[in-house]
This record gives structure tokens, sequence and C-alpha cells, in this order.
């Protein structure tokens, strides 16, 4: 987390509502069914937005922490499965090459 | 089949236990090695110049492309119309492929008539170079990397809405979209490498769980234009998400 000065939330709060309002819509709830099975859940978004309503008000750091740990959560929630491929450090080194040095000999 | 993915045969190998050689989906692109045809018979008698406009207007105004030409770039993998991209005649059941060994996205002329096919090819295989780009994919002897890759494209790239079912004549809607999704990525395995169903099923369902909820660089699944300019804008301000965690 970065330093409590210089900490802001890591979307802005316009950003929490409008994933909550896109969250509640229709057609999300009809994409999230034909997606995933199930209708979407979208308290989280309210509550990170009503977090970041209260961190703009008064700093809270209790606001702040909550922010932090629902975000750190999402990104958990991403990384629970293995990855099938190891990341490349660079990129490969033929992207660039001109097509004719690409063909083998 | 709407989508292959070619890459340069290495040396015939093994694949399922018999010496057959695998031409790694090349039928498919049958001018992917060939010349060049002259200007003026490209001009006159093919499609290239309707591919080329279509090409360049999904580049600079589909949220989709944009967001995976961004993503790319910042990989350090800069995609350049010219270099990148080929438009060409292919076999009558492809719309693109992605050619690893060469670095380029081939995209089917004769296969490709409309703006808004073009645009869901070329995120389709966007994804694919983004993937090339980003990880160690061994698109020729790793039958799971070939799966994740095409299961990452067939979900993120608008493949498999409901209206581009309805079109196919397959319906269904609670959960259909894993379904969809499942179903072409084994499909394109099995169109660009000699392996039995069995052996591709298995790979999908092997890597399933974890390249469908691979959402890079979308972070969402983008079931419209609008989910793809919030995911554009989403991965421009990433910098402040993560540095703010």
């Amino acid at each position: 987390m970065a330093d409590g000065g210089t900490w802001r939330p890591p979307r802005s709060c316009e950003d929490y509502w409008w994933e909550w309002k896109h969250c509640r819509g229709l057609r999300h709830a009809f994409h999230h069914y034909y997606a995933h099975g199930e209708l979407p859940t979208c308290d989280r978004w309210r509550e990170d937005y009503e977090a970041c309503r209260a961190w703009e008000k008064g700093r809270a750091a209790a606001a702040q922490e909550a922010l932090c740990k629902s975000e750190r959560a999402r990104v958990m929630e991403n990384k629970k499965y293995a990855p099938v491929w190891r990341l490349r450090k660079s990129p490969p080194p033929d992207w660039y090459l001109p097509l004719d040095q690409d063909k083998p000999n | 089949m709407e989508q292959g993915e070619a890459g340069s045969p290495p040396p015939a190998e093994e694949k399922v236990g018999k010496e057959e050689e695998d031409d790694f989906g090349y039928r498919l692109f049958p001018e992917r090695n060939k010349n060049p045809q002259s200007f003026l018979v490209r001009s006159l008698f093919t499609y290239h110049n309707k591919c080329q406009l279509m090409l360049r207007m999904t580049l600079e105004t589909n949220p989709y492309a944009q967001l995976l030409l961004e993503a790319m770039k910042q990989s350090g993998c800069t995609v350049f119309n010219d270099r990148h991209f080929s438009c060409e005649n292919c076999d009558a059941c492809v719309g693109g492929g992605f050619d690893s060994a060469t670095s380029q996205i081939v995209l089917c002329q004769n296969n490709i008539r409309h703006q808004s096919h073009m645009n869901r090819v070329v995120t389709h295989e966007l994804i694919h170079a983004f993937d090339h780009c980003r990880a160690h994919v061994d698109w020729f002897k790793n039958v799971k990397h070939l799966a994740c890759s095409e299961i990452r494209a067939a979900n993120l790239s608008g493949d498999c809405t409901l209206m581009n079912e309805i079109a196919r004549f397959k319906f269904g809607l609670k959960g259909h979209h894993q379904t969809c999704v499942r179903d072409r990525a084994i499909r394109s395995i099995l169109a660009v490498r000699k392996v039995s169903r069995e052996t591709a099923e298995k790979a999908v369902d092997e890597v399933f769980d974890a390249c469908f909820n691979d959402l890079e660089p979308f972070g969402r699944i983008p079931h419209s234009k609008t989910d793809a300019r919030r995911a554009f804008r989403d991965f421009q301000n990433r910098d402040r998400y993560n540095a703010n965690l």
C-alpha cells in the first residue's frame, strides 16, 4: 500500500458509482447469467463507493483500509488459478524482424 | 471453422503416436508461403482493398482492438499494420489466423464480408498475438497452451455472444457462453493440429478454469463496446490502481 500521505482510492469514486449502476442494470444481469449461469451480486461495488466517498469527505483510515482490502481481494480472485504458461520478461525477439528474414533457410 | 492458427512446421514430430506430419493449419492459408500477387491482380480480382479498408476501420475505431493494441505496445510489441497484418485468400471455412513464425495476423479477405466480422476476427487474433507477446506460448508442441489461448480468444472477442450463437443455430442461455467457448476452442484446435477429439477435449478441460478466468488485458468479459471502452479506461488507469492497492 502506498504511503498514507499520498494514497488515494485505486479508482475514482465516479468509477465505483458507474460499476455499481452498471452491475445493477438489466443488460449486465443478462450477460452475467449468460456467461456464469447466475445473477451478479453488486453490493461490494456499493460498499466500495461508500468507502471512497467516506475517504474523500474525512480521510477516514477505516474507509481506506476497507477499500484496499476489497480491491486486493478482487486481485486475488483473479489469481486463484495457476498460470498455464510462463510469462516473458521481454517481447519475442523476432516481433519486429522484416518478413523475408523470418522465412526459414 | 471461423479462425485457424498457423505456424511454420518444425521437423515432423509424433503427436498422437503416429508418424503423421502435422501441417499446423497451413493448409487453411495456402497463400502463406507463396509470393504475393501483383498489385493489379490483387486490386481487380480479390477483396484485398476492401479487407484493408475494413481492417483500418477496426484498428482506428473499435475499442476492443484499441485496448489490445495499447496493451501490446506496453508489453513491447507495437503492432504495425503493414508488418503484422496480412489480407489473403484462405480456405473457405476460416476467418483468420495468427502465424507465430512470422508474427503476423492473417485475415481472410475472401471470407470476411462485414465490418462486424472483421472487428471480431481482428480482436480474436490480436488476443493470440497478445499471448504470444507476453508469455512463452509453445504453439506447436503444447496443446494446452494452444487450448488456453483459444479459450481466451473465444471468451473475450465476442465470438460467443448470444446473437452469434443463435445465428449458428446453437441455442442456450444459462451459462451458455462457457459452452460456446469450450466448443469453439476444441474446434479451433482440431482445425490446426492433427490430434484426436479426445486429446483436444482433454486439453481444453484441463486448462478451462484457469484460462476462462484469465481476462487480460480486459479485466472483464466485454459483452459490448461500452464494456470494452470501460476496460480500456481501466487499463489506462492501471498505474493508479496498482500504486494504491
